[in-house]
C-alpha cells in the first residue's frame, strides 16, 4: 500500500474522473489507481478486461469528454462530524422514511422512555422506605393491566400505518424505462455495468488517504470510479455479488440492499438533486469489508448523457431500450 | 397438582419420562433443521419466495391477457474463474402477459477443455416470482461445452396472467430474469 | 408471594452434620453432582470468559478511538510472531479485526451471559426456589458444565490457526455463508463451529435438566402458579433453548459439511441457497436473545419485589408475558434479514410481528413499576442495579421498535444503531440483571455480605461508563457508520472517542467490582440466612447462608393459603 501511495501523483486524481482498471488482479491491489490518469477520455471501455470482446460488436468509442468530476458538498451525502441524527435525504423514500423516524418514532420513543423514567423516579422518591414504611399489599388491578396492554397495541397500530406505507413506497418498482445499472460486489470493490447504455463493467476502488485529500473528498468514502447516475430520472439497480455477500448501502438515498452471490436483487429510486452521495459496504465480507466504499455521482440529465457518450455508451434517448445492446458487454472471463 | 410427595422411585421414573420426551423435542427440532433444506426449496418453488420462478408443463394452457404487456430483462453472470462467455441475445423483451415466449442465451466455452456448468436463477422484483413460469430452460439440467463451443440456449416462459390481479405487483412493469453459471466440480455433489 | 411452612427455619445447626458433609476437593469440583457447586463453577467460568470478552472489546474500543489504524497492525504482528509467522500484512491485520469482533460476540453470548445467568444462577437457585434437593439429573448437570471448557478452548484456539486471509475465524458471530464456507479457508472456522456445537450440546442438556427439574421436582404445594418468577423465566428459557439450539446445530453442521465434504446446502453453485443459512441462524438467533434476557427479567422481578417489600404486581401477567415473548420470539426471525431482498409482504409481516413483542415487554416494564408503586423501597445495591436495568432496558427496547420498521431498517440495518440497540438490551440489560443477581445472591452463595459502598460505587461508575459507551453509538448509526469496521471516516471521530472514554470508565467500574468481590470473600461480614428482611419471600432465604451442602432433605411444604 505504501508503495502505491508513493507512486501515485495524487494531484492528478482531481482531474481524472474515470481511471482505466486493468482487470481484477490489479484492481484488488489498488494499483490500478496508478494507471494513466490525466486523460479524461480514458474510459473503462478501453480496459484490458474488455479486450476479449468481439471487436465487431464493440460499441463505437465516442470522442466526447466526460463532464468534470463533481466536488462533493461538505455534509451532503456523507456523515457530518459529530452528527446525531440521520443524514439529509435525497430520494422521496428517504424523505418519507426520515419523516417517519424524526416526526413519529423519535418523539414516540422519547415519550415512552421519559414516561418510564418519570414514573420510576416518582415512585422511587415517593415510596422510599423512610417515607413509606408500610408497603401496600396490592398486587392486582385488572383495569390498569388492561390499559397498559391495550394502549401499546393502539400506539403500535398508529405506527404501523405509515410504516407499512413506507414499505410499499420502498418496493414501488421502477417504470420499465428506468435506467438500469448492474452492481456487483467483489472482495473488496464494487463493479458497475450499464447494460442498456452498453457501458461494460468498470470497478470502483477506495482512494488512499492522500488521493482522497488531493481530490477533496472524505477518506474511506471516496472511490476512484464513481457510480454515475442521472438526477431526476428513475433508476433501477440490479445487485448481485461474485464471491461472498456484500451490501450496497447509501444512507443519504435510503438504500441498502444485500448483494448475494448467485441471486439478483433490485432496488429502485430517483435521486432528487445532483450531487455526490457516499455509502459503505454493509455486510461483513472479509478482511477489507471496511474499505470498499460506494460513491455515487448524480449528474443533471444532460451531463449524464454526456458522460454516457464519453464512456462509449448510448444514452437512453438515442436508442430505445429494447434495441439489442452489444452482447460484448456481457463477455466475462 | 400433586400434593403428596412422590416417592423417590416414582420421581426418578417421571424424570426419566420427561427427559425422554424433551430429548424427543430436541431431536425433532434437529431433524426439522435438516429437513428445512428440502422444505425451504419446496416452499420457494410453491410460493415464488425470494423470486423463485415457477415451472410448468410444455402443454400448459394459459389465456393471453391481450393488451397487457410486461417488459422482461435478462441478466447473466458467470462465476469468476469460469472460462465461459454467457449473455442474453437480447437485453430486454416485451411480452404479452399470458403468452409463451422464448429467450435465447448464448454461452461459449473460452477454454481449451470441456467445461460443465450449472446455473442458479431468480427473478426480481421477488414478488413476481410466483407468476414467472418456465416451460423449458437450460437451467433445469447441466450444460457441457466443448473447447471453443458456442451454444444458443433457449428459455421458454410466460408471465402468468394472474399477476394482473395481484395488488403487490400492480406497479410491476419489468421483470428481470437472472442466471449465474457455475462450473460443476466433480467433487461437488448436489445436495 | 408465598407463605412457607419450612421445616428448616432455625434448625440449620441440626442439619449441618449430615447435610453439610462435603466431598474431597477433586471429587467436589471436578466430578461435582451438587447443583450449587456446579452453579459456582459456571459463575467462575462466566466471570473468566467475561474478562476475556471484555478485554477484546477493550482492544476494539482502543483501536476505534480515532480514525486510522493505530494498533491493529501491531497486535496482528504479535499474533503472528507468537505463531512464528511472517509479520502480518495489512489485510491480515484487518482479518484480525474480524476475528476480534467474532470472538467478542461468541464469547459474550455463549460463554459469559448464558453460563452466568442460566448455568450459574439457574443452577444455584432454581432447585432451592422450588424446594428441590438438587437438579433432576445431577451428573448430566456436571457434563453440561464441563462441555463448556473444551468449547471455550476450541474458540480461543481458533485465533491461532489460519482462517482465510489471516489467523482466526473472521466471520462475525453470525457465521454467514458463503463468507464462512468458501470465504474462509483454514481450520479456524471449523474450530469455531465445533466450539458452538459443543457449547450448544451442553446447553441443550442443561435445558432438558431444568425442564425436568421444574416440572417434576417441585416441593408439595409449589404449583406452577406459585413458582417464583425467576423459575418461570428459566423454564421458558429452557424451552427456548431446547427448540432453538438444535436448529443452530443443524445449520452449522451443514456449514461444516459444506466446508469439508463438498455438500452445497448454502452454495448456489450446487443448487443451495446462502439465505437458507440466514433463515436457520436467525430462527435460532432471535430466540437466543430472549434466552439471554428472560432469566434477567426473572432476577429483576425477584429483586424488585424483595426491596419494595411487596409481592410482584400482576404475577400471572408477568409469567405469561414471558411465555408470550418466548412464543412470538420464534416467528420474527427474518427482521434480522430485512435487506436480503425479501418481498414486500414478507417484510410487512415481519415488521408487524416484531412490533407485537413490544406489548408483552411493555407489560413487564409497567408491572415492575407497579411493583415498586406503594412499596417501601430500600436502595440496596441489588435494587439499584435492578432499577437501572428497567430504565436501560426500556431505552434498548424502544430503539427495537424503531428497528422493527422494515422501511427504517433500510438505513439502520448493520449500522452502529443496531450495535447500540442490542448492547442496551444485552450489555446494559442482561449484564445489569447479572450484576443485580450477583449482589442479591452473593450473601447467600458465599455466606458473606458484599461491601455496600463499593457495590453502589460500582453501579454508578458502571452506569455512567456504559451509557457513555453505548449511547453515542445511536448517533453513529443514525449518521450511517456500518458495524464491524476497524476504521471510519473522520466525521465519526467524535462519538467514537466518547464511546472509548465510556469504555475506560466502565473498566474502572469492573475493577471496583473485583475489589469488592475479593474483599468481601476474604473479609466480608458474615451474612444471615435472610439479609434482606421481610421482602425476601422465596425459599432460598429460609436456608442458612451459604446453604447446607444438601438442602431440603425433608421437603418443605408450601402453604396453600398463599398468594392471590
Amino acid at each position: 500500500m505504501n508503495k502505491v501511495k508513493s507512486l501515485v501523483l495524487a494531484g492528478l486524481l482531481a482531474f481524472a474522473p474515470s481511471i482505466a482498471m486493468n482487470g481484477q488482479a490489479l484492481a484488488q491491489d489498488n494499483v490500478a489507481v496508478a494507471a494513466p490518469a490525466a486523460d479524461n477520455a480514458a474510459a473503462p471501455a478501453d480496459s484490458a478486461a474488455n479486450a476479449a470482446a468481439p471487436a465487431a460488436e464493440a460499441a463505437p468509442v465516442a470522442k466526447v469528454a466526460a463532464p468534470p468530476r463533481m466536488k462533493p458538498t461538505e455534509g451532503i451525502g456523507m456523515p457530518k462530524p459529530g452528527e446525531v441524527t440521520l443524514q439529509e435525504q435525497f430520494t422521496s423514500t428517504g424523505h418519507t422514511a426520515r419523516w417517519l423516524h424524526d416526526k413519529m418514532l423519535l418523539p414516540l420513543i422519547f415519550a415512552i422512555s421519559i414516561l418510564v423514567l418519570a414514573l420510576m423516579l416518582y415512585a422511587m422518591w415517593r415510596f422510599r422506605a423512610s417515607a413509606n414504611p408500610i408497603p401496600s399489599k396490592t398486587s392486582h388491578n385488572t383495569f390498569i393491566e388492561v390499559v397498559w396492554t391495550v394502549l401499546p397495541v393502539l400506539i403500535l397500530l398508529v405506527v404501523a400505518v405509515p410504516s407499512i406505507g413506507l414499505l410499499a413506497d420502498q418496493y414501488k418498482p421502477a417504470p420499465k424505462d428506468a435506467l438500469t445499472v448492474k452492481v456487483t460486489g467483489y472482495q473488496w470493490y464494487w463493479g458497475y455495468e450499464y447494460p442498456d447504455a452498453g457501458i461494460p463493467e468498470f470497478v470502483s476502488n477506495m482512494l488512499t488517504e492522500e488521493q482522497a485529500k488531493a481530490s477533496g473528498e472524505p477518506h474511506q468514502l471516496a472511490a476512484d470510479n464513481r457510480l454515475v447516475l442521472p438526477a431526476g430520472r428513475p433508476i433501477k439497480l440490479i445487485i448481485t455479488a461474485a464471491d461472498v455477500i456484500h451490501s450496497f448501502a447509501v444512507p443519504s438515498l435510503w438504500v441498502k440492499m444485500d448483494a448475494v452471490p448467485g441471486r439478483l436483487n433490485e432496488k429502485s429510486f430517483t435521486i432528487l438533486e445532483p450531487g455526490v452521495y457516499y455509502g459503505q459496504c454493509s455486510e461483513l465480507c472479509g478482511a477489507r469489508h471496511g474499505f470498499m466504499p460506494i460513491a455515487i455521482e448524480a449528474l443533471p440529465p444532460a451531463q449524464f448523457d454526456q458522460w454516457v457518450l464519453s464512456q462509449g455508451g448510448k444514452p437512453a434517448g438515442a436508442a430505445p431500450a429494447v434495441a439489442a445492446a452489444a452482447p460484448a458487454a456481457d463477455a466475462k472471463l | 397438582m400433586a400434593t403428596l410427595p412422590p416417592s423417590p422411585f416414582d420421581r426418578d421414573r417421571r424424570n426419566r419420562r420427561t427427559m425422554i420426551a424433551m430429548a424427543g423435542v430436541g431431536l425433532s427440532m434437529l431433524a426439522l433443521g435438516f429437513a428445512s433444506v428440502p422444505l425451504y426449496r419446496i416452499f420457494c418453488e410453491q410460493t415464488g419466495f425470494g423470486g423463485t420462478t415457477m415451472r410448468a408443463d410444455a402443454n400448459v394452457q394459459v389465456r393471453e391477457a391481450a393488451g397487457h404487456t410486461m417488459s422482461i430483462r435478462f441478466d447473466s453472470n458467470v462465476q469468476p474463474g469460469m472460462p465461459w462467455q454467457f449473455y442474453p441475445e437480447h437485453r430486454t423483451d416485451t411480452v404479452t402477459v399470458g403468452s409463451k415466449d422464448m429467450a435465447i442465451f448464448i454461452a461459449k466455452n473460452m477454454s481449451d477443455k470441456p467445461v460443465t456448468g450449472t446455473a442458479s436463477f431468480n427473478v426480481t422484483p421477488s414478488q413476481a416470482g410466483a407468476y414467472f413460469t418456465k416451460i423449458q430452460c437450460f437451467c433445469f439440467t447441466q450444460q457441457t461445452l466443448q473447447p471453443g463451443q458456442e451454444v444458443r440456449m433457449p428459455v421458454l416462459y410466460f408471465v402468468d396472467p394472474r399477476i394482473l390481479k395481484d395488488p403487490d405487483n400492480k406497479d410491476t412493469q419489468q421483470i428481470t430474469l437472472s442466471y449465474t453459471f457455475y462450473p460443476v466440480e466433480q467433487d461437488k455433489k448436489p445436495s | 408471594m408465598t407463605t412457607i411452612t419450612a421445616d428448616h427455619h432455625g434448625d440449620h445447626a441440626h442439619d449441618h452434620h449430615d447435610a453439610d458433609h462435603k466431598p474431597a476437593f477433586f471429587q467436589r469440583w471436578f466430578m461435582s453432582t451438587n447443583h450449587k457447586d456446579i452453579g459456582t463453577l459456571y459463575l467462575i467460568f462466566a466471570i473468566f470468559a467475561g474478562v476475556v470478552g471484555g478485554a477484546i472489546s477493550g482492544l476494539m474500543r482502543v483501536e476505534l478511538a480515532q480514525p486510522g489504524i493505530q494498533y491493529l497492525q501491531g497486535w496482528a504482528n504479535i499474533q503472528h510472531s507468537l505463531l512464528g509467522a511472517e509479520p502480518a500484512s495489512l489485510d491480515q491485520a484487518y482479518h484480525l479485526w474480524n476475528a476480534l469482533i467474532t470472538a467478542h460476540g461468541l464469547i459474550m453470548v455463549f460463554f459469559m451471559v448464558m453460563p452466568a445467568i442460566i448455568g450459574g444462577f439457574g443452577n444455584w437457585f432454581v432447585p432451592i426456589m422450588i424446594g428441590a434437593p438438587d437438579m433432576a439429573f445431577p451428573r448430566m448437570n456436571n457434563i453440561s458444565f464441563w462441555l463448556l471448557i473444551p468449547a471455550f478452548a476450541l474458540l480461543l484456539g481458533s485465533a491461532f490457526v489460519p482462517g482465510g486471509t489471516g489467523y482466526g475465524a473472521g466471520t462475525g458471530w453470525t457465521v454467514y455463508a458463503p463468507l464462512s464456507t468458501s470465504g474462509s479457508a483454514g481450520p479456524a472456522v471449523d474450530m469455531a463451529i465445533l466450539s458452538l456445537h459443543i457449547a450448544g450440546a451442553g446447553s441443550i442438556l442443561g435445558a432438558v435438566n431444568f425442564i425436568t427439574t421444574i416440572l417434576n421436582m417441585r416441593a408439595p404445594g409449589m404449583t406452577l402458579h406459585k413458582m417464583p418468577l425467576f423459575v418461570w423465566s428459566v423454564l421458558v428459557t429452557a424451552f427456548l433453548l431446547l427448540l432453538a439450539l438444535p436448529v443452530l446445530a443443524a445449520a452449522i453442521t451443514m456449514l461444516l459439511t459444506d466446508r469439508n465434504f463438498g455438500t452445497t446446502f448454502y452454495d448456489a453453485a450446487g443448487g443451495g441457497d446462502p439465505e437458507l443459512y440466514q433463515h436457520l441462524f436467525w430462527f435460532f438467533g432471535h430466540p437466543e436473545v430472549y434466552i439471554m434476557i428472560l432469566p434477567g427479567f426473572g432476577i429483576v422481578s425477584q429483586i424488585i419485589s424483595t426491596f419494595s417489600k411487596k409481592p410482584v404486581f400482576g404475577y400471572l401477567g408477568m409469567a405469561y408475558a414471558m411465555v408470550a415473548i418466548g412464543i412470538v420470539g420464534f416467528v420474527v426471525w427474518a427482521h434480522h434479514m430485512f435487506t436480503t431482498g425479501m418481498s414486500v409482504n414478507v417484510k410487512m409481516y415481519f415488521t408487524a410481528a416484531t412490533m407485537v413483542i413490544a406489548v408483552p415487554t411493555g407489560i413487564k416494564i409497567f408491572s415492575w413499576i407497579a411493583t415498586i408503586w406503594g412499596g417501601s423501597i430500600s436502595y440496596k445495591t441489588p435494587m439499584v442495579w435492578a432499577l437501572g436495568f428497567i430504565f436501560l432496558f426500556t431505552v434498548g427496547g424502544v430503539t427495537g421498535v424503531v428497528l422493527a420498521n422494515g422501511g427504517v431498517d433500510d438505513v439502520l440495518h448493520d449500522t452502529y444503531y443496531v450495535v447500540a440497540h442490542f448492547h442496551y438490551v444485552l450489555s446494559l440489560g442482561a449484564v445489569f440483571s447479572l450484576f443485580a443477581g450477583f449482589y442479591y445472591w452473593f450473601p447467600k452463595m458465599s455466606g458473606r455480605m458484599y461491601n455496600e459502598f463499593l457495590g453502589q460505587l460500582h453501579f454508578w461508575v458502571f452506569f455512567v461508563g456504559v451509557n457513555l459507551l453505548f449511547f453515542p453509538m445511536h448517533f453513529l448509526g443514525l449518521s450511517g457508520m456500518p458495524r464491524r469496521y476497524p476504521d471510519y471516516p473522520a466525521a465519526f471521530e467524535k462519538w467514537n472517542q466518547v464511546a472509548t472514554h465510556g469504555y475506560e470508565i466502565m473498566a474502572v467500574g469492573m475493577v471496583i467490582f473485583f475489589i469488592n468481590v475479593f474483599w468481601s470473600l476474604a473479609a466480608g461480614k458474615k451474612a444471615a440466612g435472610n439479609p434482606w428482611g421481610e421482602g425476601a419471600t422465596t425459599l432460598e432465604w429460609t436456608l442458612s447462608s451459604p446453604p447446607p451442602f444438601h438442602q431440603f432433605e425433608t421437603l418443605p411444604v408450601i402453604d396453600d393459603a398463599a398468594h392471590h
